[in-house]
């Protein structure tokens, strides 16, 4: 017997669902989980909130940026993927990892129902750039891991070359914040 | 009827990577397939030319060329599937493969030259056709890509 069909009711798919950030860098596309995301802005917003990096131990690593008290390491997109020099527009400051990520642009905002496991033949540094991989609009994408941006050992040597600067550029833009609040 | 042997005489798969015809033995074979498009994305992994979509899993594409033919192997929308023991898992992976695949039996010889991934040779109508061992051909693809890696970033 084939089932009926009840106008106006789709079946429903139950995959769990998670909201996504897509972005390219170069001719590569990329995929984030919109939650790991703090805010997008673009580069030319970022104006005078940015310091260089006193010693800069990291290739991938040159700047360090503040946004609501809080500082980022600013994260190269290209130099992090080992990929050609490219034209970063936007960047994405993540939440819970101080990282702010530069990138060519953003493709679209989309929603992921499935997550695969990165082949085990992948033994390189992708096993820690990536969650997994998706598929949108049909085309294989890899899923950014947020803390792979910067590692924890990545953060160590930034901190041990650059103590304290974090804090202090943080802590400096919101004395400056404040002056002219009262002026 | 055993689908590796027939007539207790074992089967092998013969295809072309890139200008040279080699053979694995049937049993390491899963299937040939044709698949529109190939994905690329960064990754620091020798051998990996990107993935393919089969029925919902992904499949990474190993390109044997470097090692076996001397050059990456052009584009192609046929791959052989094969299957490797990862860490203790066996996983599918798909070989580019140029023109017709042959499902043949016949005796394996000895390989008269030395080289490590080539287990063997089978005549084929007067053809000698080396049977590879895959693992060994991927470890030699994986070493020879990552010396011209290092040549180029010497050179940059």
């Amino acid at each position: 017997m084939t089932q009926q069909i009840i106008p106006g009711f789709a079946p429903r798919d139950a995959r769990p669902k998670e909201q996504i950030v897509v972005f390219a860098i170069g001719e590569y596309s990329f995929v984030i989980s919109a939650s790991a995301v703090q805010e997008i802005r673009s580069t030319d917003s970022l104006g005078g909130n940015i310091v260089e990096l006193e010693r800069p131990v990291l290739r991938k690593v040159r700047h360090v940026v503040e946004r609501d008290s809080h500082s980022y390491y600013v994260v190269s997109g290209y130099e992090h993927f080992r990929l050609p020099l490219s034209r970063p527009t936007s960047v994405l400051i993540l939440r819970n990892v101080p990282a702010a990520v530069l990138v060519d642009r953003i493709e679209e905002m989309a929603e992921m129902r499935v997550l695969l496991g990165l082949p085990r033949t992948f033994c390189g540094e992708e096993r820690t750039w990536y969650r997994g991989l998706t598929v949108v609009a049909r085309k294989v994408v890899p899923v950014a891991e947020p803390r792979g941006f910067l590692t924890s050992e990545e953060l160590r040597q930034l901190e041990a070359a650059n103590p304290g600067l974090l804090q202090r550029v943080a802590h400096s833009a919101k004395t400056l914040r404040q002056q002219r609040e009262r002026v | 009827m055993n689908r590796e042997y027939n007539n207790g005489v074992p089967c092998f798969v013969v295809f072309q990577v890139g200008s040279r015809r080699v053979a694995l033995p049937r049993e390491s074979v899963a299937e040939l397939i044709a698949s529109p498009q190939l994905f690329a994305f960064p990754h620091t992994t020798p051998i990996i030319a990107g993935v393919v979509l089969r029925r919902g899993r992904i499949l990474p594409v190993l390109d044997l060329g470097p090692g076996v033919s001397g050059g990456a192997s052009p584009s192609t929308r046929f791959f052989l599937v094969v299957e490797r023991r990862i860490s203790g898992a066996t996983e599918k992976c798909a070989i580019p493969v140029q023109g017709a695949c042959e499902l043949v039996s016949g005796i394996m010889f000895p390989g008269a030259d030395n080289v490590d991934f080539v287990v063997g040779r089978l005549d084929l109508n007067g053809d000698q056709i080396d049977v590879l061992d895959l693992e060994k051909a991927i470890a030699t693809c994986s070493r020879s890509q990552d010396e011209t890696a290092g040549v180029t970033e010497v050179l940059s």
